[in-house]
């Protein structure tokens, strides 16, 4: 593996220029996110990499709190508590609106020697003890997210409660929706730290297992190592399972017809409580949605990413999908024989290619310490990204409401066009008009902000942001980023090259799910536009989300700018046999609707096959 | 070998219960064996090596060389030269047995019923019993004629391949110690094989280990247009593909330029390198499916014998599969391959995580 040209760099962060129509946006964001002359020189001497795979889009004010989080939740694991040898965090600069993140190395090696101590007696702990503490980390989770369910936000009301007089509580309703907007924000903070407590860790074992593979297969592929740990009873799957079954049971109870007669979800369920038995397909409805409905459509990172249970029509469009599949006698189920007895096939026939019986031992503990840590890596997705942001995101709804019913906003999802500082100060605000009687400020301050930035935000999503800014190093070790975001010093020479190529007709991404496909690309950048996807089309986009899942069965392969091996568009293009590419770092700006490409899933390339852009 | 033994026939046929290599030869010996394991060999019989003694004997060959090449001095390569023109001549010419003449021109008749066509082209090559059984170092110093039609020139070149046992490189071929057995008087054992062609649209050479590395969870495949001769003689740079063994995912593909290939030429009668039009010279040889459909029988093959093999292989014009030539792998099968155990110099899983955490993304600075 050649080093990186140091002579070659990506424009300077401090060079980016604001779109037209977008001036200003910087008060959207915190001080601490932004570029600043004070950092000129350490931001301009670094390597910032777009993060698409967790923000595809410019992010709202509010949303910051997730980027927020995690600047915090991942990074203090890597620096001060396992003390990841050679790295300390990584960076976040908003530029333009898209988060850039760059992460930081230790060279000095008495640094790392020291930092290696605490690491092996703090992971190895994890390691040691790790189902016990998954078992743990489950019913923290779900205790923090009862908590959150219990959360409420109301108006305060015109006449303060007879109860808080009665019990002389001394406590009063301006009280109560203050604090329970810092158990909220605190909520966030508290499962964005379960999140990555063992996430890290886990995918370092699964590397590990990886690079022992690749050293004595040399060659072998990424996703056949996936192949040999991944499980069947993920729970990200469990919601499409769901809605095979109900497509099934609307099959069984002859509503069939009904269910697919509208794309109105409101319709649907009045037709069938209408029906015979329709109150038994209801009932089971209810019974899949809490938990399994709270599935975000993107990936669980902004407010936009609407979950299964606030917009059935995503769930009841992939129901009808299944419910023509099985009116036509076509096998709806996933395939979990075939993919266990794959999973048990290939690992035992690479186990029998090594060379030694130490290697076969070192081999299948390997395989089962990633086999361990893979449930966690897999399944705190559904926990964190969808029930529990699903969740957190409506009862930022709840409180917009309430600043609605003050006549701070118009909208309840204004709520989201403010910083969560700013809607502290606002909340304050509020409760002030309240107590003294007279119009808060909030009122006349809020509204010409809240415009500003939705016209800001809407020039920002017309921005195409490059995939990396700055000066790389001459190598990418620091593991994280090679790890969650899959990027290496050949990334990088990829996109180095691709950025001095410019329009090229072929586009180097990551091999995620093997295949080769021919079809006409749909460039689908939020995902109101999937209904748009027609059979045999080739998703073209800059991530997708676990529960685009039921429009996968309708693809011919999928594309992405960004991502790695362990990317939600790998995993489910694997499970649905897709052939994928993914991490092109370009695809969405150089493929255009309509042109027919090729998407080659054993090699990583995507070919444009069309020249000219089809009318 | 003694014609008293048992199934002392002059041919047999490949796909005979009784065929081995005692009496056919290594590589012919090989064909039978994958044809019995129900590979798609290409059907042939073979002039044993009972039908080569009778020969022998016919014409008092033995005699013949020991005179030639009895006090023959190999460093002398005009003496060489001289000895294996004559003895060529005397197999030439000499009377084949009739009975000998008989089974070979019954067993091309049935070929050419068997294969649905009059004058089937076939194959005729050696098959020494000595060849492939000692590893490698025998291979290609005997002949193989192409695209042969009609008992007559069937029998002709099943001479020509005997002839080639006295070959000057045989005959200066020299044992670790000791005389080469040629020129002692002894006449090794040796089979001609008679086989139908397959007129391949493309063709060519498999390892079921990677024969750059050792590396045996790969199969590397290398192919070229036409006969797969231009693989084998070396005289056309292949195709090359790297596929995995377990999930037969293809991993490299290196597509040259063909500007030749080996196959029938009408004029001439014969086969010949001729030039490939530009267009599909530039185009990969093998469609993904063929290559996958060649590396699952390179690995059926492994997995029936148990190891590393080198194989041949051509794809006719429908594309289908043909396996022509199966050999164990010679030069990476006796080496212990590297331990990625021993490499890294640790056991323990828990120390080997936390040493990935150190190097990740590669070496450091």
């Amino acid at each position: 593996m050649g080093a990186i040209d140091a002579s070659r760099r990506f424009p300077s962060p401090h060079e980016v220029a604001t779109p037209a129509g977008a001036e200003g946006w910087e008060r959207m964001y915190p001080y601490y996110a932004l570029l600043s002359d004070a950092r000129k020189g350490f931001e301009e001497g670094k390597l910032w990499f777009f993060d698409g795979m967790h923000n595809p889009e410019p992010i709202y004010p509010f949303d910051t709190i997730m980027t927020e989080n995690w600047w915090v939740a991942t990074n203090q694991l890597t620096t001060r508590v396992w003390q990841i040898p050679p790295s300390l965090g990584i960076d976040h600069r908003i530029i333009n609106g898209y988060l850039y993140i760059s992460p930081n190395e230790i060279d000095d090696p008495d640094v790392i020697a020291k930092r290696a101590e605490f690491f092996t007696r703090r992971a190895g702990h994890y390691y040691a003890n790790w189902d016990e503490i998954y078992a743990g980390w489950v019913t923290k989770a779900e205790d923090c997210i009862q908590r959150l369910k219990a959360i409420d936000f109301r108006p305060l009301p015109e006449d303060e409660i007879e109860s808080n007089v009665t019990e002389h509580r001394g406590l009063f309703s301006s009280y109560d929706l203050l604090t329970s907007y810092g158990a909220l924000i605190e909520n966030l903070f508290e499962m964005g730290s379960y999140h990555f407590e063992m996430l890290n860790l886990g995918y370092g074992a699964y590397l590990t297992f990886k690079e022992f593979c690749q050293e004595a297969f040399p060659g072998i592929t990424d996703q056949t190592v996936a192949r040999m740990v991944a499980g069947i009873d993920i729970l990200l799957f469990r919601p499409d399972d769901e809605v095979r079954k109900l497509a099934r049971l609307a099959v069984e109870l002859s509503l069939a017809g009904l269910v697919s007669s509208t794309d109105d979800a409101d319709e649907l369920l009045a037709k069938v409580a209408a029906a015979p038995r329709g109150d038994e397909w209801l009932a089971a409805l209810e019974a899949a949605k809490d938990p399994w409905f709270w599935y975000s459509t993107g990936a669980g990172y902004t407010h936009t990413d609407r979950a299964w249970i606030d917009d059935l029509r995503l769930p009841f469009t992939a129901m009808r999908g299944y419910i023509e599949k099985l009116e036509a006698g076509e096998d709806i189920d996933r395939p979990l024989e075939r993919i266990l007895d794959e999973r048990t096939r290939i690992t035992a026939e690479y186990r029998e290619l090594l060379p030694g019986d130490e290697d076969r031992a070192t081999f299948d503990e390997l395989v089962e310490l990633a086999r361990t840590v893979y449930p966690y890596v897999e399944n705190h997705n559904f926990y964190v990204e969808h029930w529990h942001h699903s969740l957190f995101f409506n009862k930022v709804r709840e409180l917009g409401d309430v600043f609605v019913a003050h006549g701070f906003f118009a909208d309840r999802e204004d709520v989201f066009l403010l910083h969560r500082n700013e809607l502290y100060g606002a909340l304050y605000d509020l409760m002030i008009g309240w107590a003294v009687g007279t119009e808060a400020r909030g009122p006349s301050y809020w509204p010409p902000i809240v415009d500003e930035r939705k016209a800001q935000l809407k020039a920002l999503r017309r921005f195409s942001p490059p995939p990396a800014l700055g000066i790389p190093p001459e190598r990418i070790t620091e593991p994280l980023t090679v790890m969650l975001w899959g990027i290496t010093t050949e990334t990088v020479q990829e996109w180095l090259g691709a950025s001095e190529a410019a329009e090229g007709a072929q586009l180097q991404g990551v091999a995620a799910s093997p295949g080769k496909a021919v079809g006409r690309a749909r460039v689908v950048l939020e995902p109101e536009d999937l209904h748009l996807v027609a059979d045999g089309d080739i998703l073209v986009c800059r991530v997708t989300a676990p529960s685009w899942a039921p429009v996968f069965s309708r693809l011919g392969a999928a594309v992405s700018d960004v991502g790695g091996i362990m990317a939600h568009t790998a995993i489910v293009s694997r499970e649905y046999g897709l052939p994928a590419v993914v991490g092109t770092g370009y695809a969405t700006q150089q493929i255009k609707n309509g042109q027919r490409i090729e998407v080659d899933g054993n090699t990583g390339v995507v070919r444009i096959l069309d020249e000219e852009v089809p009318a | 070998m003694s014609p008293q033994q048992q199934g002392n026939a002059s041919i047999v046929w490949i796909d005979d219960e009784t065929a081995d290599s005692t009496r056919l030869g290594g590589k012919l010996g090989s064909l039978a064996e994958m044809t019995a394991a129900g590979f798609d060999v290409p059907p042939a019989f073979g002039v044993t090596t009972d039908g080569f003694e009778r020969f022998v004997e016919h014409t008092g060959l033995i005699a013949t060389a020991k005179e030639v090449c009895g006090t023959l001095d190999v460093g002398d390569l005009v003496a060489v030269e001289s000895a294996a023109a004559t003895m060529a001549d005397i197999i030439m010419s000499g009377e084949m047995p009739p009975a000998v003449e008989a089974e070979i021109r019954e067993g091309y008749a049935e070929l050419c019923r068997r294969s649905g066509e009059d004058e089937v082209p076939v194959a005729v090559r050696s098959s020494g019993v000595s060849e492939d059984l000692e590893g490698a170092s025998f291979a290609g110093q005997y002949d193989t004629y192409l695209w042969i039609r009609g008992a007559d020139a069937v029998l002709e070149n099943v001479r020509r391949c005997w002839s080639g046992l006295f070959g000057a490189q045989v005959l200066t071929y020299r044992p670790v110690d000791g005389v080469p057995p040629i020129v002692a008087g002894e006449i090794p054992g040796m089979c001609v094989g008679v086989q139908r062609m397959v007129a391949s649209r493309t063709a060519g050479v498999m390892f079921t280990l990677d024969p750059i590395t050792g590396d045996r969870s790969k199969i590397v495949i290398e192919g070229c247009w036409g006969l797969g001769e231009g693989v084998v003689k070396g005289d056309v740079t292949p195709d090359r593909f790297k596929v995995d063994k377990v999930t037969l995912e293809i991993l490299e593909r290196d597509v040259s330029t063909q500007t030749e290939e080996y196959r029938f030429d009408e004029t001439s009668g014969g086969v010949e390198m001729l030039p490939v039009e530009k267009e599909r010279g530039s185009r990969t040889c093998l469609a993904d499916e063929e290559i996958v459909a060649l590396a699952t029988l390179a690995k059926r093959v492994d997995r029936h014998r148990g190891a590393p093999q080198d194989l041949e292989w051509a794809v006719d014009a429908d594309g289908a599969v043909h396996l022509l030539q199966a050999r164990p792998e010679t030069v990476w099968s006796s080496k212990k391959p590297t331990s990625p155990v021993a490499a890294a110099g640790s056991t323990k899983p828990v120390d080997r995580v936390l040493a990935k955490f150190m190097t990740a993304g590669g070496s450091r600075r």
